[in-house]
């Protein structure tokens, strides 16, 4: 398998057992993915420990991709967030929410910019503004951070319960926007 | 939708988001095995979010990551020290630092020794110094700091360093929780620093990471800790 294939190439490739294809898609992609597992658990030991795990999920799962039901670089993504959030529980997320280098920079219009910069990441982008801006933030917040609710409701110095179902309601909201 | 639907709706998107706790998470797991439509609505919560990982700042992993993540494969041979899990390798390095900085105090301490015994010089001696040592216990770098706080590095046994990696020289004064970078070592080996930050004194300890082109894009070591060194004292200053 050329290193150089497209990403959809080198997955179906790794369904088939080819783990040249997987060291392609670990050299093309583990910089961003890295960044990924990092910015949950903002410990690079753990995250290094979260991209092993969360490859050998990619080399089980590849079988499950499907090229035409979305991209290979989102799917990547989507499989390796659970490894992270994985660590992030089970160390009872013990994180301090009042980490400075924590969450302001993911909602920063320039990093939503980043978002809508890919074609399917456009709509979102409009959806995502359409939410109340607190609503929006704790959405952020969770998905980049790993935050749970009660790590967003102090963070954002909200009640448990009014986060919890404002971004209940928010999700609902996006697939709403989104379909 | 009905209530049903929307409580699956917003089950699998809080899944995917990641906010729901590890038994909620489990429960989702194990459901969506028996459950096609629970497993169809997670699949397209994850296209729906995807784009959001681009909010996280991208950054290197560790060399090493590779090598580990191969090891661990189904099929892999018996998985070498390096595949270890976190907790286990990080130890071993530990040990593995310790090993190093008493070897180098031991050789600092005979080089101090040759230059106490060496009359009379014709510079002052340096105030600190100390030798890193290769990983065959070979002397490799000599580190002096001099009383103006200028550190200066000279390779003894120069090794060649991988074409896509840089060797980065750092500091890390006692009682501090980061290193503080004193720059990338030249291919010749032979560097002078003055950082203004810090001033070397005995006990500091010295070190050399592997890191990729223009050196760690952190601030902190990101690559293997190659060498690693305590200035003391040199004899006589």
């Amino acid at each position: 398998m050329d290193a150089e294939a497209p990403l959809e190439d080198l997955v179906v490739a790794v369904a088939g057992g080819d783990r040249g294809a997987l060291r392609a898609l670990y050299q093309r992609q583990s910089v961003r993915l890295f960044g990924v597992a990092q910015a949950i658990l903002r410990d690079r030991d753990a995250a290094a420990d979260a991209l092993q795990d969360a490859f050998l999920r990619v080399s089980q799962r590849a079988g499950q991709f499907d090229p035409a039901r979305g991209e290979a670089g989102a799917w990547l993504a989507g499989i390796v967030r659970y490894a992270p959030l994985d660590i992030a529980r089970r160390r009872g997320r013990e994180m301090p929410t009042d980490d400075p280098a924590l969450g302001d920079q993911a909602v920063e219009p320039e990093a939503l910019e980043r978002v809508a910069a890919a074609a399917e990441g456009r709509r979102l982008r409009e959806c995502l503004d359409a939410l109340e801006a607190k609503n929006r933030q704790g959405i952020l917040l969770a998905f980049v951070h790993g935050l749970s609710h009660a790590q967003v409701a102090a963070r954002l110095d909200l009640p448990l319960g009014t986060v919890k179902s404002w971004i209940r309601r928010g999700l609902l909201q996006l697939r709403e926007c989104l379909t | 939708m009905t209530p049903a639907e929307e409580e699956r709706e917003a089950l699998a998107g809080e899944y995917v988001l990641g906010t729901l706790d590890a038994r909620a998470a489990a429960e989702v797991e194990r459901a969506m095995a028996t459950d096609p439509a629970l497993r169809a609505a997670v699949a397209a919560w994850e296209a729906r979010l995807a784009p959001l990982a681009a909010l996280a700042p991208p950054e290197a992993p560790p060399p090493d990551l590779w090598d580990r993540i191969e090891a661990a494969l189904p099929g892999a041979p018996a998985a070498p020290a390096a595949a270890m899990r976190g907790g286990i390798a990080r130890a071993g390095a530990c040990r593995w630092w310790r090993g190093w900085a008493l070897g180098a105090s031991a050789i600092a301490a005979g080089l101090a020794a040759l230059v106490v015994l060496r009359p009379p010089e014709p510079v002052p001696p340096p105030q600190l110094m100390t030798v890193l040592l290769s990983n065959q216990d070979q002397p490799a770098w000599l580190v002096q700091a001099e009383r103006d706080g200028a550190i200066r590095l000279a390779a003894l046994n120069a090794q060649p360093v991988p074409p896509d990696r840089v060797l980065q020289l750092w500091a890390l004064p006692q009682g501090a929780t980061a290193p503080t970078s004193l720059g990338l070592i030249p291919p010749e080996g032979r560097v002078t620093v003055t950082p203004a930050q810090i001033r070397p004194e005995p006990g500091m300890l010295i070190e050399i990471s592997l890191e990729p082109p223009g050196g760690s894009p952190i601030g902190r070591p990101t690559g293997p800790i190659l060498f690693i060194g305590r200035l003391a004292a040199a004899g006589g200053a």
